[in-house]
C-alpha cells in the first residue's frame, strides 16, 4: 500500500471514527469533524506554544513557602505546567474581588424535576488581599475572605442566611472556613461544620471546592497539550433570548447564542470564534488531600489568561464524575487578564445525571466602608434580617424545558489521557439532547437510569 | 375500624417504595413521573397569581406565606389509659396558612406583619368522647380571635450600630436543639412530648415588646423591655396529648381560683433581658440575663375550706419572678487523618441556664397546710438546664449529632412537684439525644431521612423515664411544594415516666406544604 492510499485509508477511518463521535455528540461536532485535530499533544504543540511553556517539573521553591515555586506569581513566560496551575487557580467560581452579586441557581434531574435558588451575596476581602495577598501575604490557618449570602428564592429558604469565613490552609491548618447559617426558622444563628470539600451540594452537582477554589500546590501538574474550544455552555433552542441585568443598562435581551465563552471584548478569538486553550492535568497528591474522591482534573485554560473555561473531574477509578463549563466575563477591565470572572457555570455530574448552572447576574465590584465591614460581616448581622443592597434577576428558568443542555464531551479529545465513557441510559439522554436541541426528559419506553453516587 | 401496626406497615411501606422508585423505573411510568415533576415545576399559583401582583402594584410591599397540612394517627386505639379515654385516632388534623407581609417606609424602617389561620380538625372529623378541648377553648381548634390571628406586628427600625423593633414579636435565643436559653417566648405546647426544636417557629407565642440590639466591633449586647406578659399554653384536658397522668377537672377536690397572672398595666410586672454575643474566630459565646415571670404558674395555698363535709385546700396559681443567667457557645474545626472518613468537619455547642428562685409546688407543705399549718405548699430552689453537643459532616451529606442534656434541682426533696428547669419529677434529669440525617443520592438528593432517639434516665428516683424514637422521610415534590412521612414512637419505661406514660401514643404523622 502507498504512503498516499495508507494516508487516505487513515483519514477514511478517521472520518467514520469522528462521524460516529459527532452523531453521538452533536451537531457541533460535525464541523470538527471536517477540520484538522485541533487538539494537539505537547509533541504536536506548535512552535509559538512551545515557547510558552517550560517544561521542567522540578523547579527551585519558595523559601517561607516550600510548596510553592520559587519565582513569584504571577510568573514570566516560559511557564511550566505548575506555573498555570497557580494560574488558573486565580479564577475560581466567585471572583476574589470584593462586591455584591445576585447568584441564581439551579439543578435538574433527567425526569425534569427542577430545583433553583437565587442568593445575594456581599464579598469582603480582608486588606490587601488579592489572589497574591492569598499566596504570600496571609498566614496559613488566617481568614482571609468573608461572604455573607441571603436567600431570596424559593420562598422556602427566603430570609436563610450564612456567612462564609474563609482560611489559608496548608497541611498543618485544614480547616477551610468558618460557617455560620441563620435560619428563618429557627431565628438562630448556627455554627455548622463546613461542607466536605470533595462532596457535592446536596440538590446540585457542585462542591464546595468549585465554589471556594483548590489550592495549586495540592496537586500534581501535566500539560497534555493544547486545544480550542467553541461552545462551553449550551442554550436550548427553546430559549433563544435571555433577559440580563447589566450594569447600568438595566435588563437587556439577549440572544443566547451571541454569549460567546470569553465575553464580548476578548480579544484573542479565533478567526472561527474558537478559544484556544491549554490542556492541563492535575493529580490530587495524597500527602495533601487523603482520599480526596476528585482524583484527577483536567482543565482547559484560555491560553493568554489560563482562565478555566472546562474542567473535567475524575473519580479515583479514572471514571467521568463531572463537567464543568463557564462561561467568562471581563468585569474588570482595569486589571487586565485578570480581570475575568465566572458569569455563568453549569456542572453535569454524570453518575446522577444532574445538571447545575449558576448565573452571577448581577455582579458589582464594590469596596466596603470599614463601618460596613465591622457590620455585615458578622455572624450576629445575620439575626438583623436586614438585606442590604438588594439585587434583583431575570434569569431563573420557567420551564425545564428551557434548561441547559449537558455539555459537550468531546470523545476524541486526547483519548488516553481521558475517559468518558458515561452510563448507556445517559449515552441516550445525550443523543436525544442533540437531536432535539433541548433536554429531552421521556424515555419513550428506554430504562431509566438508577445509578447513583 | 381498627387500624393495626401492621396495617399501617403495609399501607405505608409501598407508599416509601413507590415515592423512592417512581423516578427510576423504566419506559411508562418513568415518562408519566417526568411529566408529573414537569407539571409540578411549574405548580405555583398562589406565587404567581397573588404574591407577584401584589409586589409589583406595590414595590414596598414584601408578601410571602404558606399553606401547610399536619396530620398524625395512632398506631392503635388503646380505650382508658390512664385516667384518659383513647377512643380517638387522629392526635392532629392541622391546617395551618400563614401570611407574612413587610412594607418598607424608608431605609432602614419597616413594618411587619405575620398572621395565622388555623384549624385542627381532630375535633370534628373523628367521633370521640375522650376529645373535647374544644370546649374548653376553642383555640385548640381553630384560631378565631385577634391574639392569635395576629401573630406578628412589629415596627422595626435599623441603622449601622443599633436595631431597633417594637411590637408584638418573638425572641429566640441560644443555638441548641431543645430550649435551654430560649427564654423569652412562652410556648403553645398543645403536642406536649412530640413539639420539637423545628415547631417552635409556629408553636411560640410572640409577645408585645421593645428589643434593641446594639452592635460594638464584633460584639452585640441586646436589650429587651417586656411590657406584656404571655403564659405557656400546655395541652388542655381533652386534648389529644394531654397527660394520661392528670386526672379530669372533675376529680380535683382542692378549690382553685383564677390565675394570678402579671398585667401589662403594672410597671412592676414588667420583664427585662440582656443579651451578649462576640465572635472570636473558631469560637463564639454569648451571655443572657433574663429577669422574667415564670410561663407556668404554681399552685400557692391560701387557706382551707370545708367541701361536701371535708376539709380541702384553697389554691390560687401564681407567676412566680425569675432570674435566668445563661451562657452559650459554639466552636467549629475539622480533624484530619480521621479513620475511614479522612477529615471530620465538626462543631461543638455548649449552653447553660442557671434559674435563680424556682417555685415548687411541695406536696409535703400542702399536706401539713391541709393539716393546719400556715404554709402555701411551695418551696423554691434553683435549677439548671444544660447542653453539650457535637455536630459531625460525614460523608454522603450525612450529619451526625450527639447531645447530652441535663436537667437539675439544686436541694430536691421527693415532695417537690415540677418546675421551671430543674429534673424531670426528679432531682436530675439526662436525655443523651442522638440524630442522624441525610438525602439520598439516588433520589437526586429529593429525598432525605432523619432518625432521632431521645432517651430519658433520671435520678435518684425515676430511674428510666422511656425513649422516644422518631423517623422522618421528606420528599421534595418541587421547589413550591413538600411532603414528609413521619413515626414516633414512645417506648418502655414506667408509666408515670416522660414518655413512658405516652407509651400508647405511637403514631404516624404526614405533612404537606406549600410555600409562595
Amino acid at each position: 500500500m502507498s504512503s498516499e492510499l495508507r494516508r487516505e485509508t487513515t483519514n477514511a477511518r478517521r472520518r467514520v471514527g469522528l462521524a460516529l463521535v459527532a452523531l453521538l455528540c452533536g451537531g457541533s461536532m460535525i464541523a470538527d469533524a471536517n477540520a484538522e485535530q485541533i487538539w494537539k499533544t505537547v509533541a504536536q504543540m506548535s512552535a509559538e506554544d512551545k515557547a510558552l511553556f517550560d517544561p521542567a517539573t522540578s523547579t527551585p521553591r519558595d523559601s517561607e513557602f516550600p510548596y510553592m515555586p520559587a519565582e513569584r506569581y504571577p510568573f514570566e513566560a516560559p511557564y511550566t505546567v505548575e506555573e498555570m496551575g497557580y494560574r488558573a487557580a486565580n479564577f475560581p467560581h466567585v471572583a476574589r474581588w470584593q462586591g455584591a452579586m445576585l447568584d441564581v441557581f439551579g439543578a435538574i434531574t433527567s425526569s425534569g424535576y427542577i430545583n433553583q435558588g437565587e442568593t445575594i451575596f456581599y464579598m469582603m476581602l480582608e486588606p490587601g488581599v488579592g489572589y497574591e495577598g492569598y499566596l504570600y501575604a496571609t498566614k496559613p490557618g488566617d481568614v482571609y475572605g468573608r461572604w455573607m449570602a441571603y436567600d431570596i428564592f424559593p420562598p422556602e429558604n427566603e430570609g436563610t442566611q450564612q456567612l462564609w469565613a474563609t482560611r489559608r490552609t496548608d497541611r498543618e491548618f485544614r480547616t477551610k472556613m468558618d460557617f455560620f447559617v441563620y435560619s428563618p426558622q429557627l431565628r438562630r444563628v448556627r455554627r455548622q461544620p463546613e461542607p466536605r470539600r470533595d462532596q457535592r451540594f446536596a440538590d446540585n452537582a457542585q462542591t464546595f471546592d468549585d465554589v471556594i477554589g483548590r489550592d495549586p500546590w495540592e496537586f500534581e501538574w501535566e500539560l497534555l497539550g493544547t486545544d480550542v474550544l467553541y461552545e462551553t455552555i449550551r442554550f436550548p433552542t427553546t430559549r433563544p433570548t435571555i433577559t440580563l441585568n447589566r450594569h447600568s443598562q438595566g435588563f437587556v435581551e439577549r440572544a443566547t447564542d451571541s454569549l460567546k465563552p470569553m465575553g464580548d471584548d476578548y480579544p484573542h478569538y479565533l478567526a472561527d470564534g474558537g478559544v484556544a486553550c491549554w490542556v492541563v492535568k492535575a493529580t490530587a497528591r495524597d500527602d495533601w488531600l487523603p482520599g480526596y474522591s476528585e482524583k484527577t482534573l483536567i482543565l482547559w485554560l484560555e491560553k493568554t489568561t489560563f482562565y478555566p473555561l472546562r474542567r473535567e473531574k475524575y473519580d479515583k477509578d479514572g471514571a467521568l464524575m463531572t463537567v464543568e463549563v463557564r462561561l467568562a466575563e471581563h468585569e474588570r477591565p482595569e486589571l487586565g487578564t485578570f480581570g475575568y470572572t465566572a458569569f455563568s457555570t453549569v456542572y453535569w455530574n454524570i453518575p446522577n445525571d444532574l445538571i447545575s448552572y449558576s448565573f452571577h447576574n448581577p455582579m458589582h465590584v464594590r469596596e466596603w466602608t470599614e463601618e460596613q465591614k465591622a457590620m455585615i460581616f458578622t455572624a450576629e448581622f445575620m439575626r438583623r434580617d436586614w438585606l442590604i443592597e438588594p439585587m434583583k434577576g431575570q434569569v431563573l428558568i420557567s420551564d425545564p424545558d428551557e434548561y441547559f443542555l449537558r455539555p459537550h464531551l468531546h470523545p476524541e479529545k486526547f483519548p488516553g489521557e481521558r475517559n468518558v465513557a458515561v452510563p448507556a441510559q445517559v449515552e441516550a439522554r445525550v443523543r436525544a439532547q442533540n437531536e432535539a436541541g433541548h433536554l429531552v426528559f421521556e424515555t419513550a419506553g428506554a430504562p431509566g437510569n438508577a445509578t447513583g453516587e | 375500624m381498627t387500624i393495626t401496626k401492621a396495617f399501617l406497615y403495609r399501607l405505608l411501606a409501598p407508599l416509601l417504595l413507590f415515592s423512592f422508585a417512581m423516578p427510576l423505573a423504566a419506559g411508562t411510568l418513568a415518562d408519566t413521573w417526568s411529566k408529573f415533576d414537569r407539571a409540578m415545576a411549574k405548580f405555583n399559583p398562589i406565587g404567581e397569581h397573588v404574591r407577584k401582583p401584589i409586589e409589583r402594584r406595590f414595590p414596598n410591599l414584601r408578601f410571602k406565606g404558606f399553606l401547610r397540612q399536619w396530620s398524625d394517627v395512632l398506631t392503635d386505639e388503646d380505650g382508658t389509659v390512664g385516667f384518659r379515654d383513647q377512643d380517638f385516632r387522629f392526635l392532629q388534623l392541622q391546617n395551618l396558612l400563614e401570611l407574612e407581609s413587610g412594607y418598607h417606609f424608608a431605609p432602614g424602617l419597616d413594618f411587619n406583619v405575620v398572621s395565622h389561620f388555623l384549624y385542627d380538625g381532630v375535633y370534628d372529623w373523628q367521633k370521640s368522647d375522650g376529645l373535647f378541648a374544644d370546649d374548653i377553648d376553642r383555640t385548640a381548634e381553630v384560631y378565631h380571635d385577634s391574639e392569635r390571628i395576629l401573630r406578628e406586628a412589629y415596627l422595626s427600625y435599623r441603622i449601622p450600630g443599633v436595631d431597633l423593633k417594637i411590637g408584638k414579636q418573638q425572641i429566640a435565643w441560644g443555638k441548641m436543639d431543645g430550649q435551654f436559653i430560649d427564654t423569652v417566648n412562652a410556648m403553645d405546647r398543645r403536642e406536649s412530648v412530640q413539639l420539637e426544636t423545628e415547631d417552635y417557629e409556629w408553636r411560640r407565642l410572640p409577645t408585645w415588646m421593645a428589643s434593641s440590639t446594639f452592635y460594638f466591633g464584633r460584639n452585640s449586647l441586646q436589650v429587651l423591655y417586656i411590657f406584656d406578659f404571655e403564659h405557656d399554653r400546655q395541652a388542655l384536658p381533652g386534648s389529644p396529648w394531654a397527660s394520661p397522668l392528670v386526672p379530669p377537672p372533675s376529680a380535683i377536690t382542692d378549690v382553685v381560683l383564677d390565675v394570678d397572672r402579671p398585667s401589662a398595666g403594672r410597671f412592676a410586672d414588667h420583664e427585662y433581658g440582656l443579651r451578649f454575643d462576640r465572635a472570636q474566630g473558631a469560637l463564639t459565646y454569648g451571655f443572657v440575663y433574663l429577669y422574667a415571670w415564670d410561663k407556668n404558674p404554681v399552685d400557692h395555698v391560701i387557706g382551707t375550706q370545708l367541701s361536701a363535709g371535708r376539709t380541702v385546700l384553697r389554691v390560687r396559681p401564681k407567676h412566680e419572678r425569675l432570674h435566668h443567667f445563661g451562657i452559650t457557645a459554639d466552636y467549629g474545626t475539622t480533624f484530619t487523618d480521621v479513620p475511614y472518613v479522612n477529615v471530620l468537619p465538626t462543631v461543638f455547642r455548649v449552653e447553660a441556664l442557671y434559674t435563680n428562685g424556682v417555685r415548687f409546688a411541695d406536696f409535703g407543705k400542702r399536706a401539713a397546710a391541709l393539716a393546719g399549718a400556715n404554709l402555701d405548699g411551695t418551696s423554691k430552689r434553683d435549677t439548671l438546664r444544660a447542653a453539650v453537643a457535637a455536630e459531625f459532616g460525614l460523608p454522603a451529606r450525612t450529619t451526625f449529632i450527639v447531645q447530652g442534656s441535663l436537667f437539675y434541682t439544686f436541694d430536691w426533696k421527693n415532695t417537690l412537684g415540677p418546675g421551671f428547669g430543674g429534673g424531670i419529677g426528679d432531682e436530675w434529669t439526662v436525655i443523651p439525644v442522638a440524630n442522624v440525617s441525610r438525602p439520598f443520592a439516588f433520589t437526586r438528593d429529593r429525598l432525605s431521612m432523619e432518625f432521632t432517639v431521645f432517651p430519658v434516665v433520671s435520678g435518684p428516683s425515676a430511674d428510666w423515664q422511656g425513649i422516644k424514637s422518631k423517623l422522618r422521610f421528606k420528599y421534595k415534590f418541587s421547589q413550591f411544594v413538600t411532603g414528609q412521612l413521619i413515626y414516633n414512637g414512645y417506648d418502655s419505661g414506667d408509666d408515670t415516666g416522660l414518655y413512658g406514660q405516652y407509651e400508647e401514643w405511637d403514631n404516624f404523622g404526614w405533612e404537606l406544604s406549600y410555600e409562595f
